[in-house]
């Protein structure tokens, strides 16, 4: 048996086509260098099935198997999932240490401390007010600027309070924003859904739907700084998707459930706004310092001023200066020249008020401090998970290169086979027998 | 791990060194710009705390120095009120050892007598020496004159400590009871200076040899024992404005360490910060040096 006449031409030309293919992929690494979420995709080839040639040789009539070229089998991602998981699990910490940082910020910002203008220096300078009157009891000048100091302090805490508040409130429409019905929850779980049927759909029809399944990936990157992300890939290439601690799978399929109740313990930025505008979250602890803070002034300074009370209200959000410059007591007599109520008020300086405002600053201050360190070792982790991943996944310009010179250089030498092919055949067919014609 | 290098993991990287390189530099140069070290409480919580005690401290001690400044003022109108008070007493003994040597006739002792009237006044407007509008010894009824000129030598103030508040929980009293020196007049009789200067009119205006008599006894007699009391009264004032004058000096040297202190714990240290921010720089221009060259390199620009 012998080998048929055109095989060869056949053989080469599976190369050609070959080569062709993995030049395109490496095109297509190439363009896509940059795109995030991009996994570098090869071609991968085999060769083809052999034909088996029964007593090939005429010396001992024992048959052989005929290489007959090779084809792409497949193209496939380079990617490692077990990388992905570790990455949303870090993301989701960087997610929640992000907001945590910022948020908390904020909330140190409206203390404005140490400055001038912030509760420690208008208390300082209420005492010192008062230190002023002691001096000269019966001045116009000295009253008028206890009770302007005390209503600044007053206001001062109404604005912190007021401040602090509105961070809280900001933090829950956040929080309303990005888990509402034109948030970015709904919006990812929809095309996770719906690049969930479309893969379904490749896997069946025998293709390896790589491009879709990368950016389902980067859709689950995304979604997991919001909250946690718990992936299970089902036999029929879909990705179930539990979210936070909702209940039900966040995407099943194609089918999306959402909006779910979660909890502080959902993490990340979600779970980070939950805890912030919460009852028991941190903002809502240095509003209860604060009030005790600003309670505290109010008590110390009527249980002296006895003759009427000088602050109103107990609350930060409420305590207001009750007093005209007239009603100012300095004294526990009458007397014009009498100063003991003032000089008593004056020593309150440096008292608890002042000690317990200084421990809620020195707290805000370690609470964001933690909350930057934690961003920051996050981050760095994040970046070093990233890095293995894009390690294995990313696209390295100088290798697609040395791929492209190598494919470029098969499908030259497939062809110079094929011309090859091409001459003998035209030796047999032209050439041949024409002896004697 | 990261064995396979991609162009994408080189640029990331950079970019990520050189921006945590200028956000060292960036904290280094608002470091050096603001002279803090602690420009919001998470740089340092603990510090930012310490400074707010330190600060207040500060404050309060500029509040016991003028305190202690303004209670000095007040015991020097007192202190000169009463050395005041004591050449008019003195001048009034001279005047009643005068009277007594048995030369001067009726008419000169009425004019002795007017002059003892006319430093009789001069005292009680000594005792209503005024600091700042307030009475200094009337009490604490300070705005009250303690002898009204005129007729009536009673005390119209009362006996209320006035004070000043020279450190933390201390307070001075500075005002002096001058109705123990002064007395009420001759209404109640007690022997006190405005009693006896009174009688000495009396007695010098009478002329009697009885008068007389009681003049060089009783009446010297008691302007000595008042002089006594002048001097103890006078000596009181000296104690407390050497106790003030110490309490100030006291306060000062606290001015000086505690705001060392709050320098230390909230102020650049400006040459380490310096050499800090030259070491900064020289990094972050390494780092851009690097970049630019690493980010460029690539087989592309070997293939011909």
């Amino acid at each position: 048996m012998s080998i048929p006449t055109l095989q060869g031409l056949q053989t080469a030309l599976s190369g050609l086509i070959a080569s062709q293919q993995a030049i395109d992929v490496t095109g297509h690494n190439i363009t896509n260098a940059n795109t995030p979420g991009y996994s570098r995709q090869t071609a991968v080839m085999q060769t083809n099935h052999p034909l088996t040639i029964a007593a090939m040789s005429p010396v001992t009539g024992e048959g052989g198997q005929l290489g007959t070229g090779v084809s792409v089998a497949t193209f496939t991602r380079i990617r490692n999932t077990y990388i992905d998981a570790q990455f949303r699990g870090q993301n989701t910490l960087l997610g929640g240490a992000t907001t945590q940082s910022s948020e908390l910020q904020q909330a140190q910002s409206a203390f404005d401390e140490p400055t001038d203008s912030g509760i420690s220096s208008q208390l300082s300078a209420f005492w010192g007010a008062w230190s002023s009157l002691s001096d000269s009891p019966a001045s116009t000048a000295a009253r008028e600027s206890v009770v302007s100091t005390g209503s600044q302090l007053a206001s001062t805490f109404n604005q912190l309070s007021a401040q602090l508040t509105t961070i809280s409130t900001q933090a829950a429409q956040q929080y309303t924003a990005l888990t509402g019905p034109t948030g970015q929850v709904q919006d990812s779980a929809n095309q996770i859904a719906q690049l969930n049927q479309q893969i379904k759909l490749s896997l069946q029809a025998g293709q390896e739907p790589n491009d879709l399944l990368d950016r389902r990936d980067q859709l689950l990157d995304q979604l997991s700084s919001l909250a946690k992300v718990t992936v299970s890939q089902q036999p029929d290439g879909t990705d179930t998707v539990a979210f936070g601690d909702a209940a039900t799978a966040l995407v099943s399929g194609s089918t999306v459930t959402w909006p779910q109740a979660l909890t502080p313990a959902a993490g990340g930025q979600l779970g980070v706004l939950l805890n912030l505008s919460s009852a028991t979250g941190a903002l809502a602890g240095y509003k209860t310092a604060l009030d005790s803070v600003a309670s505290t002034v109010a008590s110390s300074v009527n249980a002296l001023h006895t003759a009427t009370p000088f602050f109103t209200g107990a609350t930060a959000a409420t305590l207001a200066v009750a007093v005209t410059p007239a009603q100012v007591q300095t004294s526990s007599t009458a007397a014009a020249g009498g100063n003991d109520v003032a000089i008593a008020l004056a020593q309150l300086r440096g008292g608890a008020a002042d000690q317990r405002y200084a421990a809620l600053v020195a707290q805000v201050g370690s609470d964001v401090l933690t909350a930057q360190d934690n961003q920051t070792n996050s981050q760095s982790l994040v970046s070093a998970i990233d890095d293995q991943r894009q390690s294995v996944s990313g696209v390295s310009l100088d290798e697609e290169m040395t791929n492209l010179i190598s494919f470029q250089r098969g499908y030259q030498a497939s062809a110079r086979t094929l011309t090859t092919m091409d001459s003998m055949l035209d030796t047999l067919i032209n050439h041949t027998g024409i002896v004697g014609l | 791990m990261s064995n396979r290098i991609t162009q994408g993991m080189l640029s990331g990287s950079t970019l990520t060194d050189i921006s945590s390189s200028l956000a060292a530099m960036q904290r280094s140069a608002s470091q050096l710009s603001s002279g803090k070290m602690i420009q919001q409480p998470s740089d340092n919580p603990y510090g930012a705390s310490r400074a707010i005690g330190l600060q207040s401290e500060l404050d309060g001690l500029s509040s016991y120095a003028s305190n202690v400044q303004d209670g000095t003022s007040w015991t020097q109108t007192a202190s000169t009120s009463l050395s005041s008070i004591n050449s008019v007493v003195q001048r009034v003994r001279e005047l009643v050892v005068q009277a007594s040597n048995g030369v001067n006739n009726k008419g000169d002792l009425a004019d002795i007598a007017e002059e003892v009237d006319q430093l009789t006044a001069t005292v009680k407007d000594d005792a209503n020496a005024q600091y700042a509008g307030q009475y200094v010894f009337s009490g604490t009824l300070t705005n009250t004159e303690p002898y009204p000129p005129g007729a009536s030598d009673a005390y119209q103030g009362n006996t209320g400590t006035v004070a000043r508040s020279i450190a933390p929980g201390a307070s001075l009293a500075i005002n002096t009871d001058i109705s123990g020196l002064l007395g009420n007049g001759q209404t109640p009789g007690d022997g006190k200076l405005l009693d006896v200067l009174r009688t000495v009119s009396q007695d010098l205006r009478s002329g009697s040899t009885a008068s007389l008599n009681s003049l060089s006894g009783a009446d010297l007699r008691n302007l000595d024992t008042n002089l006594d009391s002048l001097s103890t009264l006078q000596a009181k004032v000296g104690a407390v404005t050497n106790q003030l004058q110490v309490a100030g000096s006291r306060i000062l040297d606290l001015q000086n360490t505690t705001a060392q202190t709050l320098s230390n714990t909230q102020d650049t240290d400006i040459a380490a910060t310096s050499i800090k921010y030259s070491n900064q720089q020289a990094a972050y221009q390494a780092a851009l040096r690097a970049g630019a060259n690493i980010v460029q390199m690539s087989l592309l620009n070997f293939l011909q």
